[in-house]
């Protein structure tokens, strides 16, 4: 067995073995999914009613706060649970507010020692008729409540997307791995360019060829995952049509390659396509993005992968899977040049 | 290849459509991941059959 020929195919499987488990068997964090009222008034009772997600009330003991924008706070009087995922809690919302404004947003947290604590941010408006804020201090607990933690590894919960965050690995991935061969490609195409040497244009082809199918997968899984978050197959977000447009323009260069019947022709205008199509799709599908608004994480100005959107429990999956992903593609599109240089050494004996 | 790989597009919607909203909605969504794993698998699968096919032609020229 040739080790150099096969190690790396094997750290490819072992990775997409990581990858499959730990991102579809993490379980994620505990979530409020939503609190009804989401109004209260300043001296009155609130009964707040807590529907949770991934949460095991009826174990543990849990306690519920609700916090100021300046954390200020107030603990629940009394709380009951009627199943794991719902709890009726009830509080005595003192007279002043620990804010200048008549109406403004305060957060719940549930801690269970249990699920640990989670937060709900700025879903209850609290309103006061008359703003008294050293009352209020006086009212309104000062110091940090000692919260329960939970040190097991779990991915974020996030309302609208549930699970559907462990996509990340998958349909983010698709995008990474095709980007990493349209580059390869490129490099094989100057390549081409530059020493005439044909096994340069057939890789190049191959990594392209593996590239669009790669970024069709990526277009109809993000179509699938917007339908179930964004509610539509298919939005007017700027990062999909300029997807899609990068994927006709590739489609062409298959069309260019399939018009064109004299190689070394057809490999020297393909490969100056190819260096011009990369060269306009990172415009399209990097910087538009970001200079109009996306419903994509990290367009519209914000740079992607902030501490918002991903966490180091998504990273430690996300970033063997773009690996995983990219190691694949390269798998693939080496096939694909064997075969296709094979068939080229065989019509040169035939011929 | 394209007409092929073109499918890939009527796989979502016939999920959607014979599952159900309120399937697809219902665990966490958990069956939206399962649906972008299936997705990824029929296009690899189908990139493999593809390359059987090329594979094949260049044996029987042989």
């Amino acid at each position: 067995m040739n080790w150099k020929y096969w190690c790396w195919k094997l750290v490819t499987i072992v990775i997409f073995i990581y990858v499959f488990s730990a991102g579809l068997l993490i379980p994620l964090k505990p979530g409020i999914e939503e609190i009804l009222p989401s109004r209260g008034r300043a001296g009155e009772k609130l009964g707040l009613q807590i529907k949770a997600y991934n949460t095991s009330f009826t174990k543990g003991s849990i306690e519920v706060f609700i916090k100021s924008r300046d954390s200020f706070w107030i603990k629940t009087k009394d709380l009951n649970i009627a199943d794991d995922r719902t709890l009726s809690a009830n509080f005595n919302v003192p007279n002043f507010l620990p804010d200048a404004s008549s109406l403004s947003q305060y957060s719940i947290i549930v801690s269970s020692s249990y699920d640990g604590a989670f937060v709900i941010p700025g879903k209850l408006i609290l309103s006061q008729d008359s703003v008294n804020l050293t009352e209020a201090q006086r009212l309104w607990s000062g110091v940090d409540p000692q919260f329960a933690s939970l040190s097991k590894m779990k991915f974020p919960y996030r309302n609208i997307l549930y699970e559907t965050i462990r996509n990340t690995f998958f349909h983010v991935s698709l995008w990474f791995a095709m980007f990493a061969l349209l580059g390869a490609s490129v490099y094989h195409s100057y390549k081409y360019l530059s020493t005439n040497h044909l096994d340069h244009d057939m890789k190049a082809y191959a990594q392209v060829r593996t590239a669009i199918l790669f970024g069709l997968l990526g277009l109809a899984t993000g179509s699938l995952w917007a339908r179930f978050t964004w509610g539509s197959w298919w939005t007017n977000d700027v990062k999909l049509n300029m997807a899609a447009l990068s994927m006709l323009i590739y489609a062409a260069y298959l069309i260019l390659r399939a018009g064109i019947s004299e190689i070394d022709r057809k490999a020297r205008i393909s490969a100056a396509f190819n260096v011009f199509a990369l060269i306009a799709i990172v415009p399209l599908i990097f910087i538009l993005p970001r200079l109009t608004d996306s419903l994509h994480p990290g367009n519209g100005g914000n740079p992607a992968f902030g501490s918002e959107d991903m966490d180091n429990s998504l990273r430690k999956v996300f970033y063997p899977a773009v690996t995983g992903f990219i190691m694949l593609g390269f798998w693939l599109s080496g096939l694909l040049y064997r075969a296709e240089k094979l068939h080229l050494r065989i019509e040169d004996r035939l011929t | 290849m394209n007409n092929k790989f073109l499918l890939l597009w009527l796989l979502p919607l016939t999920a959607g459509a014979q599952a159900g909203e309120d399937f697809m909605r219902s665990s966490g969504k958990i069956h939206v991941v399962y649906g972008v794993i299936l997705i990824i698998f029929a296009g690899l699968f189908a990139y493999l059959i593809r390359l059987d096919l090329k594979i094949k032609k260049l044996e029987n020229k042989q």
